[in-house]
C-alpha cells in the first residue's frame, strides 16, 4: 500500500473537501455574535510622573458581528465595534532628579469614543473564495477608511490552502485643542499592505501555516499629542509568521504554537511567541490557558528623554512603544458550546518591562501593565 | 420537535432517514427533499438506468467524450485519489471485469480471458478534465458503485442540516451518516452485522458525529467448480479477492469511510489490515477465520 508521508485518511479527507456537498468553507447558517470587553491599564506611580494625571486608559469595548449566507455562492458580513476610552496619555519625558526619565502626562482625563463599521462580501467558487471588505472607523480626532481584498485557493485536493490579501487604508488626523497646544491642525497618512500565507495539513492531527506580509506607511506618522515627536514620513514594515496546530487524541486537547518576526525601517524588530492549550472537558466545555511573549528592539531614533536642543526636524521620539522592551501576556479562556450557541469568557493579564526583552533596554516609565476581561455569546441559526 | 422515520429504496438498497424535525419546519417537505436528493444520485449515476450520465458515458466509450458537470468532476477527482492511495486497487473502471466473472458461469475463466479483461480497465487510462470525460476503448465502463451511495449520504446530511435539522441519521444501504447525536444527547447505536451469522449484530457502535460504513464480501458471492468466490474482483490480478470478510470504518464523511472500507476488502487479509492501520481511522475488520481486528468493539 501507499507509504507516502501523507496518511491515506488525510489524502481522502482532503479530496472529499472538494466535493460540493462536503466543502465546508461556506457558512450554511447565519452566525451572530456579541462580545463585551473591559480593558484597564494599571495607573502610573506618582514618582514616575512630573506633570499631569497618573491614571491611564480604561476602555470598554462592545462588538457585534453578523455573517449570513445570501445565496449558494455568496455570504455577507457586518462587524460593528464601539469603544469608550477614558484616561490620560503620555505627552513626553524629562530627566527626573535621579537622571531617569520621568513622564509628562496629559493633564485631565480624556473621554473619547470610537466606532468602527466593517462590511464584507465573500464569493465561494469551486476550490476558491474571494472577499472584499470596507472598513470605516471614526473618533473625534481620528478617522480611518480602509478596503481589503482577499482570496483563498484550495490546492492538493484540499490539503493546502493559499491565501493572498491586499489592503489600503487612508487615515485623517485632527488633534483636539490643536491651537491651544500648538499641535498640527490636520494631517493624513495612508498604508498599503500585502500578505501571503500557505496552510498545509501535515497529517491527521496537525497543520502548519507559513505567512509573510509587507506594509508601506506614508504621511504623518508622528504622535501629534507628544510635545516633541518627529518620525520619518515613510515606513516600510514586514513580517513572517508561523502557526502550528496539533491535536492530541489521548489528551483530547489541541496545542497552538505561533511565532512572528517583525521588522521595519524605523529600526524596530520584534519576536512574538504564543502557546495555547485548548483542552476539551466533556462534550461541551473547553478551557484554553495561553501565554504570549513579546520582545522588541528600540527604534533608531528612540530617546529616553526628549531632547529640545535638537532641531525640530530631526527624528526623535520618547514613545514607549518605540523603546526596547519585552512583555508577557497570561490568558485563560473558557468556552461552553451548545449545538447552535456558545458562550465564552476570557481574562488576560499583560505586563511589560525593559528588562523582559531579549535585548537589554532601559525601563520606560510608561510601559504598560493591563488586565482585560471579556465575555461573548455566539448564535447560529 | 417530531421524530420522523422514513424508509425508501434508492440505488438498489433499502434506505432509512431518522430525523428530529423542529416544529417550525414542514416535515413532509424536509423528508421529500432528502429522498429526492437520494433519487437524484440514482438517476445521475446508476449504470442500470439507460438515461443516466454514467450510462451515456459508458455508451460513448471509444467513440466520443461526454460533457460533465462540476459535481461529477469533483467525484472523479476524489476517485483518482482513491486509486492513487490504494495503488490501483480502488478502480472505478474495474466494472467490466464482471463480464469475465459472473454468477452464471460453470467453469473458471482462462487466464487469457482474464488478461484480455484487464486490458480494458485502468483508471489511469481515462481521459477527463473538469468539463468532459472520454473512455478510450469500447467496452470500458465506469461504475461509481463504490462512492456515489456514500457521497449521497453526505449530501443528504448536508441538505438536512441546511434546512435546520440538528439531530438525524441517514442510512443508505448500511452506509450511515449521522447529524449530531440523538435529540436527548445520546449517541446513535449502530449495529454491525456478523458476516458469519444470520443477520444478528457482532458489534454495536455508538456514533454521535460522522459516518460508519461497512463493506463485506459476504453479501454477494458465486460458486464455480465447487469453490466460493467473492463478487469483488482485484483489478490488478483480475481474480476475485480472498481477504477480509468485512470491514467497518468510522470517518467524518461517509464517502471517506466508504472508500477506506472498500479498499480494505480489495487487498488480501494482511494488506487489508495494514491499509486500515495506515488510515488511522477507527475500524473493525473480520477475517476468514472469524477473528475480529481493530479499534472498534
Amino acid at each position: 500500500m501507499k507509504t507516502s508521508q501523507t496518511s491515506p485518511l488525510v489524502a481522502l479527507c482532503g479530496a472529499a473537501l472538494s466535493l460540493p456537498a462536503i466543502s465546508a468553507t461556506q457558512p450554511v447558517q447565519t452566525e451572530m455574535s456579541i462580545k463585551t470587553s473591559s480593558y484597564e491599564e494599571r495607573d502610573l506611580s506618582e514618582r514616575d510622573v512630573v506633570v499631569g494625571a497618573t491614571e491611564r486608559y480604561d476602555i470598554d469595548i462592545n462588538q457585534f458581528r453578523l455573517l449570513a449566507p445570501v445565496s449558494r455562492a455568496w455570504s455577507l458580513g457586518v462587524d460593528i465595534s464601539r469603544e469608550i476610552m477614558s484616561g490620560a496619555s503620555p505627552w513626553g519625558t524629562v530627566a527626573g532628579v535621579d537622571g531617569e526619565a520621568s513622564l509628562i502626562m496629559s493633564g485631565a482625563t480624556i473621554r473619547e469614543k470610537r466606532t468602527e463599521v466593517s462590511l464584507s462580501a465573500t464569493y465561494y467558487g469551486q476550490d476558491a473564495s474571494y472577499s472584499v471588505g470596507l472598513i470605516r472607523s471614526e473618533e473625534n480626532d481620528y478617522d480611518a477608511t480602509a478596503i481589503r481584498l482577499g482570496g483563498e485557493w484550495d490546492k492538493n485536493n484540499g490539503l493546502s490552502t493559499l491565501s493572498l490579501g491586499f489592503s489600503y487604508s487612508s487615515d485623517d488626523i485632527k488633534p483636539t485643542d490643536a491651537e491651544t497646544y500648538g499641535r498640527v491642525a490636520k494631517e493624513d497618512k495612508d498604508a498599503v499592505s500585502a500578505s501571503v500565507s500557505w496552510t498545509q495539513v501535515l497529517n491527521k492531527a496537525s497543520t502548519l501555516q507559513v505567512g509573510a506580509g509587507v506594509t508601506k506607511h506614508s504621511g504623518f506618522l508622528n504622535d501629534p499629542y507628544k510635545l516633541r515627536d518627529v518620525r520619518p514620513d515613510e515606513k516600510l514594515a514586514w513580517n513572517v509568521n508561523l502557526r502550528y496546530r496539533r491535536f492530541f487524541d489521548n489528551q483530547n486537547a489541541a496545542l497552538h504554537l505561533d511565532y512572528r518576526y517583525y521588522s521595519d525601517d524605523f529600526g524596530i524588530d520584534s519576536h512574538t511567541f504564543y502557546a495555547a492549550w485548548y483542552k476539551n472537558l466533556g462534550a461541551r466545555f473547553q478551557v484554553a490557558p495561553n501565554v504570549r511573549f513579546y520582545s522588541q528592539g528600540a527604534s533608531d531614533f528612540y530617546v529616553a528623554v526628549d531632547d529640545y536642543s535638537l532641531p525640530a526636524i530631526e527624528n526623535q521620539s520618547t514613545d514607549y512603544r518605540l523603546s526596547s522592551y519585552g512583555a508577557y501576556t497570561f490568558g485563560l479562556k473558557v468556552i461552553f458550546n451548545e449545538i447552535n450557541w456558545s458562550v465564552s469568557a476570557g481574562i488576560d493579564h499583560y505586563i511589560s518591562s525593559g528588562k523582559y526583552g531579549l535585548s537589554s533596554g532601559k525601563d520606560h516609565p510608561a510601559l504598560l501593565s493591563f488586565n482585560m476581561a471579556s465575555i461573548g455569546f455566539d448564535l447560529r441559526f | 420537535m417530531n421524530t420522523v422515520t422514513n424508509q425508501f429504496r434508492a440505488m438498489g438498497c433499502p434506505c432509512e432517514l431518522r430525523l428530529f424535525i423542529p416544529d417550525k419546519l414542514n416535515q413532509e417537505k424536509v423528508v421529500s427533499c432528502c429522498v429526492a436528493e437520494a433519487l437524484r444520485f440514482e438517476e445521475k449515476y446508476s449504470r442500470y438506468r439507460p438515461s443516466s450520465l454514467v450510462s451515456r458515458i459508458n455508451a460513448a466509450a471509444g467513440v466520443k467524450a461526454i460533457d460533465i458537470d462540476p459535481e461529477t468532476s469533483a467525484i472523479l477527482d476524489y476517485t483518482r485519489v482513491c486509486f492513487e492511495q490504494s495503488d490501483g486497487l480502488f478502480d472505478i473502471t474495474a466494472g467490466s471485469l464482471r463480464s469475465v466473472w459472473h454468477q452464471n458461469m460453470k467453469t473458471l475463466p482462462s487466464q487469457e480471458v482474464i488478461e484480455r479483461g484487464l486490458t480494458k480497465i485502468g483508471f489511469d487510462k481515462l481521459i477527463f478534465s473538469t468539463d468532459s470525460i472520454f473512455l478510450p476503448f469500447t467496452g470500458m465502463e465506469l461504475d461509481f458503485g463504490g462512492v456515489v451511495k456514500e457521497y449521497a449520504a453526505d449530501a443528504i446530511a448536508t441538505l438536512a442540516k441546511s434546512m435546520g435539522i440538528q439531530h438525524g441519521l441517514v442510512n443508505l444501504g448500511g452506509d450511515v451518516c449521522v447529524i449530531g447525536a440523538q435529540q436527548d444527547g445520546t449517541a446513535w447505536p449502530i449495529g454491525v452485522i456478523d458476516p458469519f451469522g444470520h443477520g444478528e449484530a457482532i458489534a454495536r457502535i455508538e456514533l454521535s458525529e460522522g459516518a460508519l460504513t461497512t463493506s463485506g464480501s459476504y453479501e454477494r458471492f458465486f460458486q464455480v467448480e465447487g469453490k466460493t468466490y467473492s463478487h469483488l474482483i482485484n483489478p490488478l490480478t483480475g481474480w476475485p479477492v480472498e481477504g477480509l470478510v468485512s470491514a467497518s470504518v468510522i470517518a467524518e464523511q461517509t464517502i471517506v469511510a466508504g472508500s477506506i472500507s472498500s479498499i480494505a476488502l480489495l487487498a488480501d487479509t494482511a494488506g487489508g489490515l495494514a491499509w486500515l492501520q495506515s488510515c488511522q481511522a477507527p475500524y473493525l475488520a473480520i477475517d476468514q477465520n472469524k477473528v475480529c481486528h481493530g479499534t472498534l468493539k
